[in-house]
């Protein structure tokens, strides 16, 4: 049997909260593997730790103690700069309120974080080729509020996805969606994950959406159960 | 060039295409106030302090003033030293006056004024007054029996102090008043009274030197200052010297010199402007920064967004200072606009009525570039401080606000 490679190792990490004088532990000795291809589900309760984890994952915060090895280096005790140039070039974070700047069409947003490495020219054919591969090539030009929340949720995955991330990570990206929106977006997770070898992985509340995973982690009061 | 360095211009570009356009004109417009702010107060200072000195060149003293050398109490000869001076390079015109010591005196009242003998056709190119008559007429140069006087010594209005305890009171054109010379009275009437605005103009009174003559058939051709006007203002130092080269061996003294409590005044009034001015810019400065601080402020969750997906902050700051540049600018020229087509032109007909003077706005080039600056820096200043506060806050806290 061929072994996995793992793309991220994440050993013991421990996130507390500060609310004033109050401390609120959002991790526990969390650890995990995630392999390259994997579709990962992360599930719980509100307020369990899900979207903590994943914020550690995608490297917009940082634990309070533990490590997290992405291709075997330590990726908490990096420099900021270091961090944001994983994010851009190696991760794909989707936010469950799509996060898309307002001003800027389906096709400029997708592009946005590919400026950062090449010229626009080339930039604007890639994210037509992604916009295209999420199925959005004819509302290029349309800005955020003339997309539905299915649509938008689409441009902030063709925005992710612009860079070829070796991970993409989805924070409740159904949560805002009706179910046939929903299903529509797990579906092109789906066929990253299958045709594209895409890792993902993926918060949901969501009992149904589970199926689409391969694995599925559980996480209760800042702890995997 | 990296291609990176096109996202600041590519995203500020965008925003201001396609963000609210109410917000946009909204902040353009306050832009635009803080900046005619700025300039209105210094404008209306030095229209005041030219209005102050230019009643002091057309009322007084003319550019140039030529007393007796010292020593000697006239300059003689005053038609020959006025040929000379006018014949001299950037001279317009000179006027001499005699000052006659004398009394005035009008239905029982009585009071020491300036009283000068002229040539009232002199006079006419030198100083304003002929054009200031406010009841009457000029004086005739061959006039023997008329007298022209100043609005403070006929005025019956009420000062501060309470009524005027000098003035005439009352006396008006047609009536006669002595002229008390030596010990003898000499009736003259009064053919016309003038207002200046400027005291020191309005306390004078007007005799010509044909009616001199009767009074001290003596007098020949003697002045006790001669004012002079030039082409060009601010040439007085070159024009002066070239008096003297022309031989010219009076006294001579710029219209600054000549009025040395006149031009502290107008020091004191360029010192509450400097004080005003700096007030002025604070007041435009904290609008400035105020009205970006917000529009920045409320783009927080977009900076986080641009920083989560790997915009490096230098340049989410960079479209920040050009936006805020551009904000400045556009205000700055859609106050400029409103300022010269519209606020300008209406003081221009419509004057501040100052006791001394008509004031108008005046704008210095100097000040309005130094004011420009200043907003348009402060503008950046405004846009950049939050903007680096907003970079270097908790990725998180940027996105979803403080946990």
């Amino acid at each position: 049997m061929q072994q996995q490679e793992t793309i991220i190792q994440v050993n013991k990490i421990f996130k507390t909260y500060r609310l004033g004088e109050v401390h609120v532990p959002a991790l526990k000795n969390v650890s995990l593997t995630i392999h390259k291809g994997d579709f990962l589900i992360i599930t719980g309760r509100n307020g369990s730790g899900k979207s903590t984890l994943l914020r550690q994952l995608g490297l917009l915060d940082k634990p309070d103690s533990g490590e997290i090895l992405l291709k075997n280096k330590d990726v908490t005790k990096m420099p900021e700069r270091e961090r944001a140039s994983i994010r851009l070039k190696r991760l794909g974070y989707i936010f469950q309120e799509y996060a898309l700047i307002a001003e800027l069409s389906a096709v400029e947003n997708v592009m946005l974080p590919a400026m950062m490495l090449e010229s626009s020219a080339s930039c604007r054919k890639r994210a037509i080729e992604v916009l295209k591969k999420v199925g959005l090539e004819y509302k290029i030009k349309n800005l955020p509020r003339q997309l539905s929340g299915g649509e938008q949720q689409k441009v902030a995955i063709a925005r992710a996805l612009i860079n070829h991330p070796e991970v993409i990570f989805a924070d409740e990206p159904t949560a805002n969606l009706d179910s046939i929106a929903a299903k529509d977006v797990l579906k092109v997770f789906k066929r990253l994950n299958e045709h594209d070898q895409s890792t993902i992985v993926m918060i949901t509340h969501e009992e149904e959406e589970t199926a689409y995973g391969h694995r599925i982690i559980k996480l209760a009061d800042g702890s995997l159960v | 060039m990296k291609a990176e360095y096109k996202i600041p211009f590519i995203l500020s570009w965008k925003h201001l295409l396609r963000s609210n356009k109410w917000t946009l004109s909204l902040i353009i417009f306050f832009m635009s106030i803080a900046f005619i702010n700025m300039i209105f107060v210094p404008s209306l200072f030095n229209g005041i302090v030219d209005g102050f000195n230019k009643q002091i060149i057309t009322t007084t003293t003319g550019n140039i003033l030529i007393t007796p050398r010292d020593g000697k109490d006239f300059i003689s000869d005053s038609s020959e030293t006025i040929n000379r001076i006018e014949s001299t390079d950037g001279v317009t015109a000179a006027s001499a006056q005699m000052l006659v010591p004398g009394t005035l005196k009008f239905d029982g009242k009585k009071g020491s004024w300036s009283i000068y003998a002229i040539n009232p056709d002199q006079e006419k190119k030198v100083t304003t007054v002929s054009e200031k008559i406010i009841d009457g007429e000029y004086l005739d140069p061959s006039d023997e029996t008329g007298i022209l006087l100043g609005n403070d010594i006929t005025s019956t209005e009420t000062t501060n102090e309470g009524d005027n305890p000098f003035s005439l009171k009352g006396a008006s054109v047609g009536d006669t008043v002595a002229v008390i010379f030596g010990n003898t009275e000499y009736e003259f009437t009064i053919r016309g009274i003038f207002k200046t605005k400027f005291n020191t103009a309005d306390q004078r009174g007007f005799i010509t030197q044909e009616a001199l003559k009767k009074m001290n058939p003596g007098y020949v051709d003697e002045a006790t200052s001669i004012s002079v006007t030039i082409n060009l203002e601010g040439d007085e130092e070159n024009v002066m010297q070239s008096l003297k080269d022309r031989g010219v061996r009076e006294n001579i003294y710029s219209w600054q010199q000549a009025s040395s409590l006149m031009s502290s005044v107008s020091d004191s009034f360029l010192s509450i402007n400097v004080i005003l001015s700096i007030f002025g810019v604070l007041i435009a400065a904290i609008t400035v920064f105020i009205v970006i601080y917000i529009d920045i402020s409320s783009r927080r969750q977009e900076i986080g967004i641009l920083r989560a997906i790997g915009i490096r902050p230098y340049l989410i700051r960079a479209m920040y200072i050009i936006l805020s540049a551009v904000y400045s600018v556009a205000g700055v020229l859609l106050g400029t606009v409103l300022f010269f087509a519209i606020i300008v032109p209406y003081f221009n007909a419509h004057p501040f009525v100052l006791p001394i003077a008509d004031a108008k706005l005046l704008v210095n080039p100097g000040d309005f570039i130094a004011r420009l600056e200043t907003l348009i820096w402060v503008a950046i200043a405004a846009g950049l401080v939050p903007a680096v506060t907003i970079t270097r806050t908790k990725l998180l806290d940027a996105i979803w606000g403080s946990k």
